[in-house]
């Protein structure tokens, strides 16, 4: 057997034992692969567009820090030992706020007073139904005026707040001097007194379901105060518990403060800089629902457009805003009427709703819908039949439309 | 009675207790005082993989046995396409120690030096007196048997980087209290034993809810070092093996976790944590399984239900297989190993959402039966508390060793 044969031989016979000159550009190879398909081995983002907490284009790296500090302190779950409660409704903005959009009626807040008194010797304004051990809970006293409020969506308040006065005040018409059965007229608020340089001056509310609430600062630090129990430097005094047999601050185990200015500042940065998801793709269904969404009259109070002004922020200024409201409020009639007043809205008025974030609201609510300031409409076309008062007549105007036009209607509307 | 008399009486009986039990102990075990003829070993170890069955103990320095494992992390994770972690982490840096004083006496201890030294954690640090195989005293800070996996999880042994969710996010492995009590083995026919733990401990405190921002998550009432609330808790396990790898456990667990009196003054109702865990590893093909199934209870204060979970549960199940054994000439004692872990945690069992399943594969290196390279790779979908899902992968590299 000559020398060559005896080595095919061997190697016929040899078990395969890799060597390292072998393995390791093998290995290398392979993980060189894996890395190239990693876009989708390591999942892949959604579209900004289809999101409630994508920021807005046109941010500089500045904004976009002070965004993505303020998205982190957005969804920060606080514990007992972080300062929760003592009394409160949930742990974190993040968790009333799906994916930052609309909440579900479970954990709807209970806002409550006697008329415009907000009732602060029971507990009011706002029912804490939670509380931390050795903490009382709130009851809801007997004799006050209720209202059931799901958590809104809190993209866009940004552009909102960019909206010169003048401009909203420019669609009021509070006497329906023009005889079209609408009449938006504005919630003048006085804003309260931790808000710095307030100056004691009414302006007109433009946030909230009865626009009662002024500035992206003050609902901030009135949902840290009110929904989460965290006092802040703007308001340090802890919410209570007036009927609890004892005192609130007795169970807090922080010392307050408990957030610094600058955590409150980081979310406010990021409410202002949130981008409403992107409207769905044109389609001649609905340019016919644009059409009708307007000849019937839901246009008269969801107005298609408002301008920003200037702004500190360019990404905010001077843009056209497709948010489909006046902000104004109007009387809805019996059908949505909660009978409670809040600032100068009363008993059966609401801010127009902004028509925006509909077509992935499902998405980030488990593939439901909820609609209307307490969520009690499951569709759109359910929140439009609950329409009364003002709205009625263009409700009616919706209900005589033939079935392909409520279809293009409500599609266009789903599509915003 | 006068109390002098009664203390007499209970140190009569105590001693004619041990007179009894000791004999027996002293027959059972070998005459030598080298550890590798202890009690705990004198069979098959008395937690395979755990304890008493490390590579340092095998090396003997008088009646010391030093040793430990390390565990190094390299970590790219993205959820939803946006990345979370990218980066490397000095996991676990363990320290272990054993000796033997005496021929009935034994000390376990592992200090812990968690990502990167940032947590130090004294995790074991337990006495056992031998009495009998069938009954033994330990006290100490013990490994809770909660589960086979608390009572043995070194990076070296565990089937992949990460530790199973149940372990880590629902019982909060490694799990040590201090504690005292029971453990034994009995035999149970050919190679068959059923083994048993059953300690007292000071059990979880306050910090399941109080510390925790996401909910009931008994991690966070780790380290209750002086009982919050003097009233122990009691942490037990059963296991049947008919014989190496096969085994079958039972795991209960049961104590208050709030400091409800004050002074002998009830100050709040009591409120507990309760455990069961159920789990099984065998071997069949030269494939290993193993698996567990956890289900959890507690009582929550009135103020925050329907925010903390009152029950929870938690399961995975792993396979692995190995290959090429001596495949590489350099390296005569490696091998190689793939595997698959699927696995789910619900964090709170009266929502839907809140909870999260797993996949994770893996391809692993052995240069030595003590060391391991391993790459995974990790699908997750998460559910929030509004059962919306996100979806996580990781790609892990991580290499671990004891020395």
């Amino acid at each position: 057997m000559n020398a060559d044969r005896l080595h095919l031989e061997r190697a016929r016979v040899r078990p395969w034992r890799p060597s390292a000159r072998v393995a390791a550009p093998v290995a290398i190879l392979a993980l060189g692969l894996g890395l190239a398909a990693c876009g989708k081995l390591l999942t892949t983002a959604p579209a900004p567009g289809d999101l409630f907490d994508a920021p807005l284009d046109g941010l500089s790296a500045a904004e976009l820090a002070a965004f993505a500090e303020g998205d982190a302190q957005f969804g920060r779950p606080f514990s007992v030992t972080e300062g929760l409660g003592p009394i409160f409704n949930n742990v974190s903005c993040a968790s009333c706020h799906s994916g930052d959009g609309r909440g579900r009626p479970e954990n709807a807040l209970t806002r409550f007073s006697r008329g415009t008194d907000p009732a602060r010797d029971v507990g009011g304004p706002q029912l804490q139904d939670k509380a931390i051990p050795g903490a009382e809970a709130e009851q809801l006293p007997a004799g006050v005026d209720r209202s059931r409020r799901l958590p809104p969506p809190v993209f866009g308040m940004g552009l909102l707040e960019a909206i010169p006065e003048a401009d909203i005040l420019a669609n009021a018409d509070a006497t329906d001097s023009n005889g079209d059965g609408i009449s938006g007229r504005p919630n003048w608020v006085t804003p309260p007194e931790f808000l710095p340089a307030h100056g004691g001056a009414p302006v007109v509310g433009r946030f909230s379901r009865k626009a009662q609430v002024s500035s992206i600062l003050e609902q901030t630090i009135a949902a840290y105060h009110q929904d989460i129990g965290i006092t802040t430097d703007f308001l340090a005094a802890e919410n209570t518990n007036p009927l609890a047999s004892v005192a609130t601050e007795a169970a807090d185990r922080v010392a307050d403060p408990e957030l610094p200015a600058a955590a409150v500042r980081s979310v406010v940065a990021y409410l202002r800089t949130l981008a409403p998801p992107a409207p769905g793709t044109e389609t001649p269904a609905r340019g016919r629902g644009r059409v009708v969404f307007g000849s019937i009259g839901c246009a008269s109070c969801h107005v298609p457009s408002l301008r920003t002004g200037p702004s500190t922020i360019p990404a905010l200024a001077n843009r056209d805003v497709a948010l489909y409201s006046d902000l104004l409020l109007h009387d809805m009639g019996d059908e949505l009427a909660d009978g409670r007043p809040d600032g100068q809205a009363d008993g059966r008025e609401w801010r127009t709703t902004p028509l925006w974030g509909l077509r992935v609201m499902r998405a980030f609510l488990n593939g439901q819908a909820f609609l209307l300031h307490d969520g009690r409409a499951r569709s759109v076309a359910e929140a439009i039949e609950a329409h009364g008062g003002e709205a009625a007549a263009a409700r009616d105007a919706y209900r005589a439309l033939s079935g392909a036009d409520r279809a293009a209607l409500v599609d266009f509307v789903e599509s915003r | 009675m006068n109390p002098m008399c009664r203390l007499g009486e209970i140190a009569r009986f105590t001693l004619l207790a041990l007179a009894l039990v000791i004999p027996e102990s002293v027959t059972a075990t070998p005459s030598s005082s080298d550890p590798s003829d202890s009690l705990a070993s004198a069979e098959r170890p008395f937690v395979p993989g755990g304890y008493d069955d490390k590579p340092h103990l095998r090396g003997l320095f008088g009646h010391i046995a030093l040793g430990g494992y390390a565990e190094a992390h390299a970590v790219w994770e993205r959820v939803d396409g946006a990345t979370e972690e990218a980066g490397f982490n000095l996991k676990r840096w363990n320290l272990l120690a054993s000796s033997r004083v005496g021929r009935h006496v034994q000390m376990w201890a592992e200090v812990e030096f968690e990502d990167g030294g940032s947590e130090i954690v004294l995790e074991l640090a337990q006495l056992d007196l031998e009495l009998h195989p069938g009954m033994n005293l330990r006290a100490g800070m013990l490994l809770v048997p909660i589960g086979r996996f608390n009572l043995a999880h070194d990076g070296p042994r565990n089937a992949f980087t990460d530790r199973p969710l149940l372990a880590t996010e629902l019982v909060g492995s490694a799990l040590s209290m201090p504690g005292f009590g029971l453990f034994g083995r009995v035999p149970l026919g050919g190679r068959g034993r059923g083994t048993y733990e059953l300690y007292g401990v000071n059990g979880y405190h306050d910090g399941l809810l109080l510390a925790s921002p996401d909910g009931t998550r008994l991690p966070e009432g780790r380290g209750n070092v002086e009982d919050n609330n003097a009233s122990p808790a009691i942490a037990t396990r059963l296991a049947w093996s008919p014989a190496e790898p096969h085994e079958l456990g039972l795991s209960g667990f049961a104590g208050a976790y709030n400091r409800y009196r004050v002074d002998g003054v009830d100050v709040d109702e009591k409120r507990s944590v309760r455990i069961a865990a159920f789990d099984a590893r065998t071997a069949a093909l030269g494939i290993e399984w193993s698996g567990e199934l956890a289900v959890i209870s507690a009582d929550i204060p009135p103020g925050l239900v329907g925010l903390f979970a009152s029950r929870q549960a938690g399961w995975f199940v792993e396979t692995t297989r190995s290959f090429g054994h001596g495949g590489l000439r350099t390296m005569p004692a490696s091998y190689f190993s793939v595997g698959a872990r699927v696995e789910g945690v619900d964090f709170d069992r009266d929502l839907a959402g809140d909870s999260r399943v797993q996949v994770t594969t893996g391809v692993h290196f052995h240069p030595s039966p003590e060391s391991v390279l391993k790459l995974d790779y990790r699908r997750s979908r998460s559910r929030d508390r509004f059962n919306n899902s996100s979806e996580g992968a990781a790609v892990q590299l991580s290499f671990t060793s004891y020395f």
